[in-house]
């Protein structure tokens, strides 16, 4: 029996397309397959199918006890939107809610993960199909409409009727009834929002499609012909001059007037611009012309009938087929992107259960047709909170924080062991120091490794997904021995990465980033600085530590230096000679003020904290993921939609560690 | 009698595609499993997203599936196994082929979704970079043929298979193909990571089901041009021609489906760039070669 079957009284028929469903079992992950990865499941070998869009699927598993409210609310959407028969699959979940009861519960681990789907097996191949059946409802799902006018988005109202600044028709538009939240985590919802382009600066004036030298300030009609006046927008402080160029002829196809202020511009390089026609000097292109800012506000009447594209001289020719609207009418308004294309634009939600990006990471894009306009992005995990009211006892803390993050918990387990150990002044023996190292070296390499199998997922590069996926798996509670094993293996990998086709030109000049003092890790150490926090520690000295770095500062050199990292790390994993989990001895009631840095895989940590008698009372951190979430706007602007999410991706954030 | 012959080649054909196209996915070799997933789509529930563009929708996978089984009307599995032997065979295939991207750009729009419509838009594009590498090299293997009947290019290559007499038309063909099927590295209007399944992200049930078996007949239709145009068809020695036919198909898909899982998708601007500053030259120099050829020799 699962909750979420479809209608239908069992029959012949019924029972042998359940007996299918139960064989052919497809899951979308909570919160994602690089985070089920570092509980040491193994997904694919307990026979569920992973999928991409939660249309496709017919079973959600969440894993781990982390799963704050934002994301529970995000799951629910996620849920609402698979096709019954679907069921709920808990592995080691507390609180669902606003989720139905799971149907099937097990331990957070490979064994329960195996039963757990024998489990769900049993439950679809009986009932898949029931008589009665409940629909799913949740608080997050409640929409309502509203209407607004796509040219004052100020405008909002419940009913619908017209603008009452200029007349036009307004749309309707759903919003979440649900208020505490004040923002919309419709992962994959089907809506897209028509984007609001916002002209503080510009007025509206009304005219005729027919006699552009008709001009007034209110909506009306044409005293010459009768038509109802059209608004259009004009930026207050221009001379109102512009309407004289509306017989000129106009190229609309490309988006530009030829009596404008025109720059030049190569459609494959944005940043080549002058002013005269040519050609590009990096691909030889020619340039195309490109109004510029100013020359935008030179707007005309807009009804120039689509007849015009292509013919250079057509003065009287405009304005027939005056019926047809066309798309480039409508975009005029319209900010223009790098492609130089008008679209319309769309608000798409990237995230927090994105396919190619880590769980727990809302990416909101902009996009103008195939081109990100702007991006917004935020965590949806709980942000730990270290102000400890009250007081929490070191183990405490040291548990609250290596939970924190389910990427990296042995690096954060030693960061709080080390500031705490800092505090009460203890010295940790040197033997102990190096065997924490192997913990340390052997979370890096299998975060860079689940980094890499996600890059796969992203990229569509099937055979990285799985390889680094599985060598993530089996690298994960590895000891040295174990892991001396897996070296050549990994090396093959990297080897392998190195003549990939098509890698060098998914990632070359992706994302590019000048060295900067807020850039951590691996991502500081692709732009040249040799920026790490272990090149300090003796440990890492004596154990022969060099860093490296490389140069680029992009997506592939982000790559490189990941991949010369999992080799060194292999080194210091093997003369560390010992692989141990940082524990701390007893502090007992000692007062103090501590501090630590350690390297995580994403780049160094910083904690600082204040212990009185024992226990932690103020706590401060700052972590890599915390910077790197800033960069994302710059990083993905007038990038192509795949060029973006590289470019994201190549930051490995991780939003479980981002403080806000 | 033949086409209801051929239509169930087709289809087992198709089912087939399925079969290695989950063993190069998973690894695992499963014969039955295309049946289960295929049921148990059947099974679920197929919604029509709200707000979208119902005759759209509902169409493109009908499209899709139309589409393809038209292209493979004028594909001889033999000499006389082939449901209808057009005297414009060649131009047939591209022509019934172009409707695939309709069906995608009605795929993209109809269920009005941001990754579906961004998905129809990529597909926009890529066929801009393939639609002339696909009719180019064709011209070149029937300048060869001296015909477009489809089987007189078959016994136009008795002496030569044209994979030897113009190897650069077969890679260019081969590409395009699988730009035209939105194959990986060619996914880019179904990509998983980028656009959460693209243009099929909104589709459940049933006409999900339509779809993926509309591309999987592309997939074997194309497979069947490439061996018609340059693998000599049924053309062998030993076994029957219909044996040889199977074979070679069968063949040429396992490669179209295996290339793509050890690279990462192509970008946009590098599959257009490439396809007209390299290929479109490259399929020129081509058809000057095969035209020289045809003249040197007898």
């Amino acid at each position: 029996m699962i909750l979420g079957a479809r209608l239908g009284r069992p029959s012949k028929l019924r029972r042998l397309i359940a007996a299918a469903m139960a064989r052919d079992l497809t899951t979308f992950l909570i919160p994602g397959p690089e985070v089920v990865r570092t509980y040491g499941l193994d997904v694919d070998a307990a026979g569920l199918k992973v999928v991409a869009s939660p249309r496709h699927a017919s079973v959600l598993l969440v894993a781990g006890v982390t799963i704050s409210p934002a994301l529970r609310d995000a799951a629910a959407v996620i849920y609402a939107q698979m096709m019954r028969p679907r069921a709920i699959f808990a592995l080691g979940a507390g609180e669902l809610s606003p989720l139905p009861t799971a149907d099937v519960i097990a331990g957070l681990s490979q064994q329960g993960l195996i039963q757990g789907v024998r489990q769900l097996r049993e439950a679809f191949a009986e009932g898949a199909f029931r008589p009665d059946v409940s629909d799913f409802d949740a608080p997050i799902l409640h929409v309502r409409i509203e209407y607004t006018c796509p040219m004052h988005p100020e405008v909002v109202q419940n009913e619908p009727g017209s603008c009452p600044k200029c007349g036009m028709f307004l749309v309707p538009r759903d919003v979440q009834v649900k208020s505490s939240h004040g923002h919309h985590d419709h992962t994959h919802s089907q809506e897209h929002q028509h984007h609001n382009v916002d002209h503080d600066d510009a007025a509206v004036e009304y005219t005729c499609p027919m006699h552009p030298e008709v001009v007034q300030s209110e909506p009306g009609s044409c005293p010459k012909c009768g038509m109802f006046l059209e608004p259009r927008k004009t930026r207050a402080e221009l001379p109102a001059d512009h309407h004289q160029h509306a017989h000129s002829p106009e190229h609309e196809g490309h988006g530009m007037a030829h009596d404008a202020v025109v720059e030049y511009t190569c459609p494959m390089h944005p940043e080549v611009r002058q002013n005269e026609p040519g050609s590009c000097p990096k691909c030889g292109m020619n340039l195309v012309p490109n109004e510029t800012q100013d020359a935008q506000t030179h707007e005309h009447a807009g009804m120039d009938s689509a007849t015009d594209h292509g013919s250079m001289d057509h003065s009287g020719m405009d304005h027939e087929d005056m019926a047809f609207m066309s798309m480039v009418d409508v975009t005029k308004d319209l900010p223009r992107s790098s492609d130089g294309l008008p679209m319309e634009w769309i608000d798409a939600p990237f995230g927090p259960f994105f396919p190619g990006l880590p769980g727990g990471l809302l990416l909101t894009l902009t996009l103008d047709g195939d081109t990100v306009a702007g991006s917004a992005a935020r965590p949806l995990t709980n942000n730990l909170d270290l102000s400890q009211h009250p007081s929490t006892d070191s183990t405490s803390f040291i548990e609250q924080l290596a939970g924190m993050d389910p990427l990296a918990p042995i690096a954060y387990r030693l960061l709080a062991c080390r500031a705490l150990e800092n505090a009460a002044g203890l010295d940790v023996p040197v033997s102990t120091a190096a065997a924490r190292i192997g913990a340390l070296e052997r979370e890096r390499i299998t975060s860079h490794l689940g980094w890499l199998a996600l890059f796969g997922q992203q990229t569509g590069f099937n055979w990285l997904m799985q390889h680094a996926a599985s060598l993530q798996l089996a690298c994960l509670h590895a000891d040295v021995t174990q892991a001396m094993v897996l070296k050549p293996v990994m090396q093959t990998l990297i080897k392998r990465l190195q003549r990939t086709p098509l890698l060098k030109s998914r990632t070359e000049g992706i994302g590019r980033l000048t060295a900067d003092t807020a850039l951590r890790g691996p991502v500081v150490r692709a732009a040249g600085i040799n920026n790490d926090a272990r090149s300090m520690e003796t440990t890492y000295t004596t154990l022969g530590f060099t860093p490296v770095s490389r140069e680029g500062g992009d997506a592939l050199a982000r790559l490189h230096v990941r991949l010369d990292e999992v080799s060194h790390s292999l080194a210091l994993i093997e003369a560390a000679g010992a692989i141990e989990l940082p524990a701390l001895a007893d502090i007992g009631d000692v007062s103090g003020t501590g501090e630590a840095v350690v390297e995580t895989p994403r780049g160094m940590a910083r904690l600082q904290l204040t212990l009185e008698r024992g226990q932690v009372i103020t706590a401060q951190l700052e972590t890599p993921s915390t910077h790197h979430i800033t960069l994302i706007n710059s990083l993905t602007e007038q990038q192509s939609l795949g060029d973006a999410l590289v470019a994201v991706g190549s930051l490995d954030l991780s939003p479980w560690e981002i403080r806000q | 009698m033949t086409t209801a012959l051929l239509l169930l080649l087709l289809a087992v054909g198709a089912y087939l595609v399925a079969v290695i196209e989950d063993w190069t996915t998973s690894g695992r070799f499963r014969l039955a499993a295309p049946a289960f997933a295929a049921l148990a789509l059947l099974g679920r529930e197929s919604i029509v997203p709200r707000k979208s563009d119902r005759v759209f929708f509902e169409t493109a996978p009908v499209l899709l599936l139309i589409s393809a089984l038209l292209a493979a009307t004028v594909i001889p599995l033999t000499a006389n196994l082939i449901i209808t032997d057009l005297a414009t065979g060649a131009l047939f295939i591209n022509a019934a082929l172009v409707y695939v991207l309709v069906a995608l750009l009605m795929a993209g729009w109809g269920p009005n979704g941001a990754y579906a419509m961004i998905g129809g838009w990529r597909f926009l594009g890529q066929l801009i970079a393939y639609a002339m590498l696909i009719v180019m090299p064709i011209t070149a293997v029937v300048m060869r043929a001296e015909s477009l009947l489809t089987t007189q290019i078959v016994v136009s290559q008795a002496g030569l298979w044209n994979i030897v007499y113009q190897p650069l038309g077969f890679i260019l063909f081969f590409v395009a193909s699988m730009a035209l099927a939105f194959l990986p590295p060619f996914d880019l209007t179904t990509a998983k990571g980028e656009l959460a399944g693209g243009v099929e992200a909104e589709y459940s049930g049933a006409r999900l089901a339509v779809f993926r078996l509309g591309r999987l007949v592309l997939i074997i239709t194309l497979a069947a041009a490439i061996v018609v145009f340059y693998l000599g068809g049924w053309q062998g020695p030993w076994l029957p021609p219909w044996a040889w036919s199977a074979i070679k198909i069968l063949a040429v898909t396992t490669m179209m489906l295996l290339a793509g899982r050890y690279m990462p998708r192509i970008r946009e601007t590098d599959l257009l760039g490439w396809c007209w500053m390299l290929g479109i030259p490259l399929a020129l120099l081509n058809i000057l070669l095969v035209g020289l050829l045809v003249l040197v020799l007898p």
